[in-house]
């Protein structure tokens, strides 16, 4: 076996599995590492391939990988119980800087799946001094498709948390629109030197940063997460290459500034 | 001068019996579809001096110069002379012209020569088999086309032959981007699958068009060293009963080819009906008489095929039977 | 040290080589190329002089030696993880100078880019090259204009065949001796190398984002299949997917691989779920052109494209790559001329 070899995984114990929906999991998995909010992980089952997932919870003791069940790989991972063992190579990326959101205000737009690498940004935010300061604006397709329910009642205590859903059925009393809609009425002070990050699906994100940007935000305050289709993490096989930028060496997160030019 | 004319011999000689009294057409052989520059130059120069300055394009590859004073058979077939030259037809006696007209001009598609799917050099088999059966007064059909798409039309021939090619795989060099399975479904018959990111061939539903081997982009695919052929026997048009060919061997080599269609002569020779109109009886109504069986014996003699070669011991062929009813109410 | 040999000679020297290495060279493949009786000419293992295919070019590169297009990572037992083994025997093959620009590319992306690839690597460092002189340019060679055309460093020997001579640059003292007990006469020899192209291209220096959506590129929307062709035989194409499978005679057991991947066939950019970029063959024909002339040197200070035209020989749809490169060099030279104003 050749010494060191980053494609070689390392078994992790499932310590608990939290179904937010028929689809949604997240895998509490023991880890003891360095990790940031905004890494990703390869899930690696034998036999069945490898899948990019971002950590969405860090504990002192283990990593949350929140899975969304879509393919041969992640339908393998669906069977496993609390107690198995999971197949990890990483943390790959970047991640997130969470000491720049530490003073003054800051706001966060994340969309479906989209939350889960922010999950650990939000957790911090909540745990600073004027967590007030602190806007969150989460958006879910319907209120059927919310992941980390029992964190979203904590963070409505904790910070200003806008909960919405494109579209829900008659008699739900929450927010209903895109979280675009919110973005306007968030109460900042001092525009030009509010942080932002944003995650979610592309059209999201895109139309999330104009909101921002006409809101009077500075480009280079807007941090958003890029999800492309990294398949080795290592810079190595390509196919999250944009430009002369690798997602996943260089990313997923990026500043705004440089994540505008970078063009599929 | 009082004309007196065979007509039997003009048309052995390869010239054609004229609705137009007192004219004649000098029918040109060119085996394989394939004729020089020079020699098509002299075809519009006869057509020039002895025809009335056209040409017509035949059915089968040949060319006809129409026109043509009965009187001038002799000197246009000194004029032929080079053209028989080139074309490397059998000939008895020189500047005598054709030596018969009966085994028909060997057809062939482009082949590989020119086209990307064609598996096998048509001109030069049919050039082959032309100097093996011709010249012969049994009107016997032969074409050659170079793959499955059978532009050469061959299976309204008394013997078809489609050229195959056995894709040969090297999965090491296979990278699973299914551009040959993709190409298969479109433009063949869906014999490859993708198992365990590697490509599987259907080998019995598998034609040997090599439509994968063109589309592989890694040379994963290539080509067998062996050209095969899908020989298919004894379509036909007419009157009576116009049909298709039907497969009768398919991974065949090409001396076995050749060893059937000889074979197939001498079967006609024995069992031709000698009171024949013109002593021309196609060959797929005299396999009808005497039964396949006899007919498979005959061709199948001394025939040494490969052990790849797939051979149907019994053929039903279908077609219309306009000799039964014609009746489309 | 420059050696003038004889063939002969030079045949033992490669007889003696082959004991010590497996040599790697472009061989001429008899009926296997596309179409009906063409060949192709690939790299392949070869023992003798005469078996390696010096006077055409290579259609396929070398890169397949250094990252096979099928390459088994791993394999699976129930409980097992085992790496695939691999041949450990040094390596000679045998490039010409494109080709030896071209494994600096590979090895910027394999040996650097952060991480090391460890598969990459222990194939890398046994392999040593041979240059093959090129006497003269062929068809869709542009290697001057991407200053790849000379080598001067980098191989133990070169071969330039002169009638029934060979001459050889020797840079490698063990390498010296065999030729040496060869007979061969010591002389001083600069390895043949080209200094015109017929095809010329102008890379542009910089290239401004406006040319994303430039109508340059709905032309290859029209005219390229997506068939890869052009990634597969290119020497610096290094894109991989991973394919995991098990065994359908028995599911417990299985491998991890990775095969070439294309930039231009279906699938490349596709994410679980569905999501997939750049759907146009014009979008991904843009990707592929400015990685090889713009993006990567971005990143690693040079260019990737080394002018050897492969993909210009292989192209079913006759693109020509290099073609593409001028028309994208007018583009930037437009948009900065409408710029200006």
């Amino acid at each position: 076996m050749t010494a060191n070899n980053p494609y070689v995984p390392f078994p992790s114990k499932i310590k608990e599995i939290i179904k937010h929906t028929e689809k949604e999991w997240t895998f509490r998995m023991q880890y003891t590492g360095d990790v940031k909010p905004g890494q990703f992980y390869e899930v690696s089952v034998p036999k069945y391939g490898e899948a990019p997932i971002s950590v969405s919870g860090i504990g002192e003791d283990f990593v949350d990988l929140t899975i969304r069940r879509v393919g041969r790989v992640t339908d393998e991972v669906f069977k496993l119980n609390a107690g198995d063992t999971i197949l990890l190579r990483g943390p790959y990326g970047n991640g997130f800087d969470t000491s720049l959101y530490a003073n003054g205000e800051v706001i966060v737009v994340a969309g479906g799946t989209g939350v889960s690498p922010v999950r650990g940004v939000i957790e911090a935010l909540a745990h600073t001094a004027d967590a007030k300061d602190k806007h969150v604006i989460v958006g879910f397709k319907s209120p059927g498709d919310m992941l980390f329910r029992d964190d979203l009642k904590r963070w409505a205590d904790q910070l200003d948390l806008i909960l919405t859903v494109d579209g829900a059925p008659e008699g739900y009393e929450g927010n209903i629109g895109l979280v675009t809609k919110y973005i306007p009425d968030v109460p900042i002070r001092d525009v030009k030197n509010a942080q932002a990050v944003v995650v979610g699906p592309p059209a999201m994100m895109r139309f999330s940063v104009m909101g921002l940007l006409q809101k009077g935000f500075e480009e280079k305050n807007i941090w958003v997460s890029q999800e492309r289709k990294m398949c080795c993490g290592l810079g190595k096989c390509g196919h999250c290459r944009i430009g002369s930028t690798y997602v996943c060496l260089d990313g997923p997160v990026f500043n705004y500034v440089d994540s505008k030019d970078m063009i599929d | 001068m009082a004309r007196d004319i065979n007509t039997k011999k003009l048309k052995k000689n390869a010239f054609r019996y004229s609705k137009v009294r007192g004219e004649t057409a000098s029918r040109i052989r060119i085996p394989g579809g394939v004729i020089n520059a020079k020699s098509m130059a002299k075809i519009a120069e006869v057509a020039e001096t002895y025809g009335n300055g056209t040409i017509f394009v035949t059915n089968r590859q040949g060319v006809e110069l129409p026109g043509i004073a009965l009187e001038d058979m002799p000197a246009v077939n000194k004029a032929i002379q080079s053209i028989i030259d080139d074309s490397g037809v059998n000939q008895e006696e020189r500047d005598k012209g054709y030596p018969a007209s009966g085994t028909r001009n060997v057809v062939a598609c482009p082949g590989s020569r020119l086209c990307p799917f064609g598996c096998y050099d048509t001109t030069e088999f049919a050039r082959k088999m032309d100097k093996m059966i011709f010249p012969n007064n049994l009107h016997v059909k032969i074409a050659f086309t170079g793959c499955s798409n059978d532009c050469g039309k061959v299976r309204m021939d008394d013997f078809g032959i489609i050229g195959m090619t056995e894709p040969q795989y090297d999965p090491n060099r296979c990278v699973g981007c299914e551009q040959c399975i993709k190409y298969c479904n479109i433009r063949s018959v869906g014999a490859l699958s993708l198992v365990n990111g590697k490509v599987v061939r259907d080998t019995d539903l598998c034609i040997g068009c090599g439509v994968c081997v063109a589309y592989c982009p890694t040379r994963a695919w290539t080509r067998s060293k062996e050209h095969y052929f899908r020989l298919v026997l004894l379509g036909r048009t007419g009157k009576k009963n116009p049909r298709l060919a039907e497969d009768f061997i398919k991974w065949a080599d090409e001396q076995s080819i050749m060893d059937i269609v000889k074979n197939a002569y001498a079967y006609v020779e024995e069992y031709i009906d000698p009171n024949a109109y013109e002593g021309k009886e196609h060959i797929g109504y005299i396999v009808d008489r005497t039964g396949f069986d006899e007919f498979f014996k005959w061709i199948m003699k001394d025939v040494k095929l490969n052990d790849k070669a797939e051979v149907a011991h019994r053929i039903y062929w279908g077609g219309k039977h306009y000799d039964r009813s014609n009746n489309l109410k | 040290m420059g050696y003038v040999i004889s063939r002969t000679g030079f045949e033992s020297v490669i007889e003696k080589l082959g004991q010590q290495y497996r040599l790697y060279a472009p061989v001429r493949k008899v009926g296997e190329g596309r179409y009906t009786d063409v060949d192709v000419v690939r790299y392949d293992f070869v023992t003798k002089f005469d078996e390696i295919e010096l006077e055409a070019k290579s259609d396929y590169a070398f890169k397949e030696l250094l990252t096979p297009l099928s390459q088994t990572l791993f394999f699976f037992t129930e409980n097992e993880v085992k790496e695939a083994d691999f041949d450990d025997r040094d390596v000679i093959i045998f490039l010409r100078s494109c080709d030896m620009h071209a494994v600096k590319r590979l090895d910027a992306i394999y040996l650097e880019n952060k991480f090391a690839d460890p598969f990459y690597e222990r194939i890398r460092k046994r392999v040593k090259f041979a240059l093959i002189g090129c006497a003269h340019s062929y068809e869709d060679c542009f290697c001057v204009d991407m200053g790849t055309n000379r080598t001067t460093e980098g191989y133990l020997f070169s071969i330039d065949v002169a009638g029934d001579e060979i001459k050889s640059d020797v840079a490698c003292p063990d390498v010296a001796a065999l030729f040496e007990a060869a007979d061969a006469k010591a002389e001083e020899v600069v390895p043949a190398y080209v200094t015109e192209n017929e095809v010329r291209v102008t890379v542009p220096e910089k290239v401004p984002n406006e040319i994303y959506k430039h109508g340059m590129w709905d032309e290859y929307t029209a005219r390229c299949i997506n068939c890869g062709r052009c990634n597969f035989v290119c020497p610096t194409c290094t894109c991989y997917t991973m394919q995991d499978v098990f065994y359908t005679d028995n599911g417990k057991v299985g491998e991890r691989r990775r095969v070439g991947a294309s930039c231009m066939v279906d699938g490349y950019t596709n994410v679980a779920g569905g999501g997939q970029y750049r759907r146009t063959n014009g979008e991904r024909m843009r990707f592929k052109v400015l990685h090889k002339v713009y993006d990567f040197r971005k990143r690693f200070g040079y260019d990737m494209c080394v002018g050897c035209g492969r993909c210009d020989m292989v192209c079913p749809e006759y693109i020509s790559f290099a073609n593409c490169i001028n028309k994208l060099n007018d583009a930037v030279n437009e948009l900065e001329g409408g710029a200006s104003k």
